[in-house]
């Protein structure tokens, strides 16, 4: 009875945040750079704007 | 019933796996500190699932994962390092075949810790393993825990999930440390976590989770358990800003606690100041002189397992009061052979002599030294999404030193947790000199302000 309780809370759990993770893009990656921005510093629309 | 419900998680696991290939690493983790192949019967223990999660976090990192930003540390090669040392004094071992068992688990570990920190380049990824290390350790704790509080235990009595063989985390003393040890990694998840934003849901079950983790050294009578809690205890009130009415709380809690203790339990803690009278502890020490003796005339070990070959004799004082109220104080005579280390540092000295029980400071304490520096350059951040890193890094040196600490009476030199702990270490050292090296970055082309532009 605790075997199984401590089991399927703990699984649960992982399983919970796992399924969390998908919905997460900062998993991967935390600042997604456009290369354009890397390079010069902001995206050559904002300079057209600019 | 178990199997069929640890096939369906791990398929899910995996399945998630197939979308975030980071979760396979996290469940190769669970793997490593659950054993789930050890807790069923049949279907379970025909199929390498340890080995399927390596090879697919291993592969999915190679084929799809960004390794512009990796970086590596020199604590990664020391861990190189050790693998090739210990790999030698494996084919140069005392006892061969068990040397190669042992081997056959140090090297996967090792391995694992050297790849971990590569795949740690987000916050979340650091979260995500430790989130995943303390809910799979708690699948054994919260078990220890309600069964403590149910029953009250006893020393190698506590049946954890029923793993008779005693091995892995599922070993009384060893568990006492690691769930001593992942108390500060528990708050710090339960304060500072994004994948289980705090709210009282999550306070509720952390609290109940540290409490279970201090229930563990009580329903194991470990006694290394009881060490390790001390300890903690005085290294979370040294970071305490209310530190009189905390002192105060905690004293009143201990002295409340006191009378719920099972009498085996206190009975036992006696023995850590009376060891004279106690077999185990004259044990250990006969043990450590022998390494000490072997590792004069051995100094580069004798490979895994080199314990085997020890035999000694010592002498124990029993006291007994005797029923006319007399106390007799005999000396007894014990002759011993094959017995092990139990302690991390003898282990060390013993099986890989002085190198390898050097390597092995410098790779552990070097680490604590590394986050503990970490912390300092971080502590007073003012940048909120920076803010995490100085408790993490408290939270980790914490639990690390504990660890260590609990090492001093249990052979864990080798366990997969430690590694695990070290490998997020290090990903936290690399992840907090990547923001540095970002925020002194500038563009090649410099920014001009929009108005002036305009």
């Amino acid at each position: 009875m605790i075997d199984n309780f401590s089991l399927l809370l703990s699984h649960g759990l992982i399983l919970v945040a796992c399924w969390r993770l998908l919905s997460r893009p900062d998993l991967d990656d935390e600042n997604p750079v456009d290369p354009r921005i890397a390079f010069f510093g902001r995206r050559p629309r904002e300079r057209e704007d600019a | 019933m178990r199997d069929l419900v640890f096939i369906a998680f791990l398929a899910v696991m995996f399945l998630l796996g197939s979308k975030r290939p980071f979760i396979l690493i996290l469940t190769y983790a669970y793997i490593d500190i659950v054993s789930p192949q050890r807790l069923t019967y049949y279907l379970l223990n025909s199929i390498p699932i340890s080995l399927i999660a390596f090879v697919g976090a291993v592969g999915a990192w190679m084929v799809f994962d960004n390794k512009s930003d990796t970086r590596l540390s020199w604590r990664q090669g020391l861990l190189l390092l050790m693998l090739v040392y210990c790999g030698l004094t494996t084919i140069y071992a005392d006892f061969p075949i068990d040397a190669a068992r042992k081997w056959d688990w140090v090297w996967k570990a090792l391995v694992f810790a050297i790849f971990l920190p590569l795949t740690l380049r987000t916050r979340l990824r650091i979260e995500a393993l430790s989130l995943v290390m303390v809910l799979s350790a708690s699948s054994i704790i919260i078990n220890g825990g309600m069964k403590t509080a149910l029953s009250g235990g006893g020393y190698g009595v506590l049946n954890l999930m029923g793993v008779e063989n005693n091995s892995g985390l599922y070993e009384g003393s060893i568990i006492s440390t690691v769930a001593i040890c992942i108390i500060p990694m528990i708050l710090f998840l339960a304060k500072h976590g994004t994948i289980f934003p705090p709210d009282w849901r999550v306070k509720a079950f952390a609290y109940a989770l540290c409490l279970a983790c201090l229930l563990i050294p009580v329903g194991t009578e470990a006694r290394t358990g009881l060490i390790c809690a001390a300890i903690l205890g005085g290294l979370m009130f040294i970071h305490m800003k209310r530190k009189l009415l905390m002192g105060m709380l905690g004293a009143l809690a201990l002295v409340c606690a006191l009378p719920f203790l099972p009498s085996s339990f206190t009975n036992r803690m006696d023995t850590i100041s009376n060891y004279q009278g106690d077999e185990s502890a004259s044990t250990r020490l006969a043990v450590w002189m022998w390494t000490l003796d072997y590792v004069k005339t051995h100094p580069f070990g004798g490979g895994f397992d080199a314990y085997r070959g020890n035999s000694f004799h010592y002498q124990t004082v029993q006291r007994t009061v005797e029923p006319s109220g007399n106390i007799r104080i005999e000396t007894i005579n014990v002759v011993d052979k094959q017995r092990a280390y139990h302690s991390s540092y003898f282990e060390m000295l013993g099986e890989q002599g002085y190198a390898g029980f050097l390597l092995w400071l410098v790779i552990n304490f070097g680490t604590m030294i590394q986050t503990e520096r970490v912390r300092r350059r971080f502590r007073d951040t003012t940048d909120p999404a920076k803010a995490w890193i100085a408790p993490y890094a408290l939270a980790m040196s914490q639990g690390h030193l504990i660890y260590m600490i609990g090492s001093f009476f249990v052979g864990i030199a080798f366990q997969p947790f430690v590694f695990m702990l070290i490998a997020l270490q290090i990903g936290l050292a690399t992840y907090a000199r990547r923001l540095e090296a970002d925020a002194g970055w500038q563009p090649i082309l410099p920014t001009r302000p929009v108005a002036a532009a305009g």
